[in-house]
């Protein structure tokens, strides 16, 4: 599991990383919340934690900007203020918890535990990108054309078109895809990614997998 | 007789292209041990169909209606076991002499909305026999149609039921057949795919 920590005081960031890593998450950390939406793009989270009051840019204008990209990881808003505008502002611009500071690092990690195990119900079940649309409810691929992927080239199909754009490395697939899998190898991952380049190829859409053998892999238009 | 003089010459011009296509299997069984084609059927229009399609298009019954106007009185049909395979066999076909495409339609690539996935082709052929317009070199039309075999066993299962007459919820049997027509072009792919990893390999 990865988490992205979005926080400016040093002390509580590096307190909370620390933490969280002892819990065995992966934790990124950004300072601002500008760090924060250029990590939200480049990598894919599981929970974002962001701080509101952040210098540069503050937490609900990153959350704006990343809910605007079509990521709809789970985002918990951190508050020093007790002030209810804060929080509704939070809440409006995409987050779907909050805690007002300070709390206790074991709530916020129960926190994350909570939004993390409901995610898959926060999955849409269309989803869309260019002019290709992934039905999950029957796996099927449809542009002009449609197919039926098989269990896993949909979740493969899902995993990169909730973060198009983004490089996927090998193992962030494996992490994703093949959790339940320890035999799971960069070989799958490549013969998956091959089925899925030719059937997007097939359905006549305008996506394509940008990457070679051994990753990493970007959904993008063509 | 509705191709009059010309019935034989039909034969001469079905068995040239089938046996040029199967040369060209055999020539590539040689190099990968695999043929082009799994199998390939070719007809010369019945004479009940052709005089019955003529009464069906309203056009009268005659040599020239069924030479110049319809374009189906050579048929073939090009089944296959991998996709890329029909478009090697067609890379093939357009490189035959005297071959010119008429027209030609990929249904592959763009399916048709109920499912039905194949490659339509109408080839103009010139051959050193004489024609309906009393030419020589002549022209003769062929049709084919290319698929896998995949793509084969929807389109007859598919076929049952635009005739047969009583069907049970025909709805439900439209929906599950294109269910089914995105599940095998699914499978058409993946197969691709693996053979494809596995020459890569060799």
């Amino acid at each position: 599991m990865r988490i992205l920590l979005a926080e400016d005081e040093q002390q509580l960031s590096r307190a909370v990383a620390a933490v969280l890593t002892h819990m065995k998450y992966e934790v990124d950390v950004a300072d601002n919340g500008l760090e924060a939406v250029d990590l939200a793009a480049s990598n894919t989270y599981d929970c974002m934690v962001l701080d509101i009051m952040m210098p540069v840019m503050d937490g609900i204008e990153a959350l704006t900007k990343i809910r605007a990209s079509g990521d709809v990881t789970p985002v918990i808003m951190l508050t020093a203020k007790a002030e209810v505008s804060d929080r509704v502002a939070g809440l409006d611009a995409g987050a779907d918890d909050y805690l007002t500071k300070p709390f206790a690092i074991a709530e916020l990690a129960a926190r994350i535990r909570s939004l993390t195990r409901r995610m898959d119900s926060y999955t849409p079940k269309v989803l869309s990108f260019g002019n290709v649309r992934l039905d999950t409810t029957v796996s099927e691929l449809k542009a002009e054309n449609s197919v039926r992927l098989s269990q896993k080239e949909m979740e493969l199909m899902e995993l990169l078109m909730l973060n198009p754009g983004k490089a996927m490395t090998t193992s962030q697939i494996i992490d994703k895809v093949w959790k339940d899998d320890p035999k799971a190898e960069e070989g799958v991952v490549w013969m998956y990614i091959s089925y899925l380049k030719s059937k997007l190829d097939a359905v006549t859409g305008n996506l394509v997998i940008d990457g070679e053998k051994g990753g990493p892999y970007r959904l993008e238009e063509s | 007789m509705i191709y009059g003089k010309y019935e034989e010459t039909l034969h001469l011009v079905m068995d040239q292209i089938t046996g040029e296509l199967s040369e060209y299997n055999e020539k590539i069984k040689k190099e990968t041990g695999d043929g082009i084609y799994e199998h390939l059927l070719a007809r010369v229009k019945s004479e009940d169909s052709m005089l019955e399609k003529c009464v069906r298009k309203g056009v009268p019954q005659t040599p020239e209606s069924a030479l110049r106007i319809m374009t189906d009185s050579i048929g073939l049909r090009v089944i296959t076991r991998f996709r890329d395979d029909i478009y090697q066999i067609i890379d093939y076909m357009k490189g035959l002499p005297g071959v010119q495409v008429v027209a030609e339609k990929d249904y592959i690539r763009h399916a048709k909305p109920n499912g039905y996935r194949s490659y339509h082709m109408i080839l103009d052929r010139q051959v050193p026999y004489e024609d309906v317009d009393g030419q020589n070199p002549g022209h003769y039309y062929i049709e084919i149609q290319l698929r896998t075999i995949a793509m084969d066993s929807w389109a007859s299962l598919e076929h049952q039921l635009k005739y047969k007459k009583h069907i049970k919820d025909p709805e439900l049997i439209g929906q599950e057949l294109k269910r089914c027509a995105d599940e095998l072009a699914g499978c058409d792919l993946s197969m691709q795919t693996i053979r494809n990893l596995m020459r890569e390999d060799e």
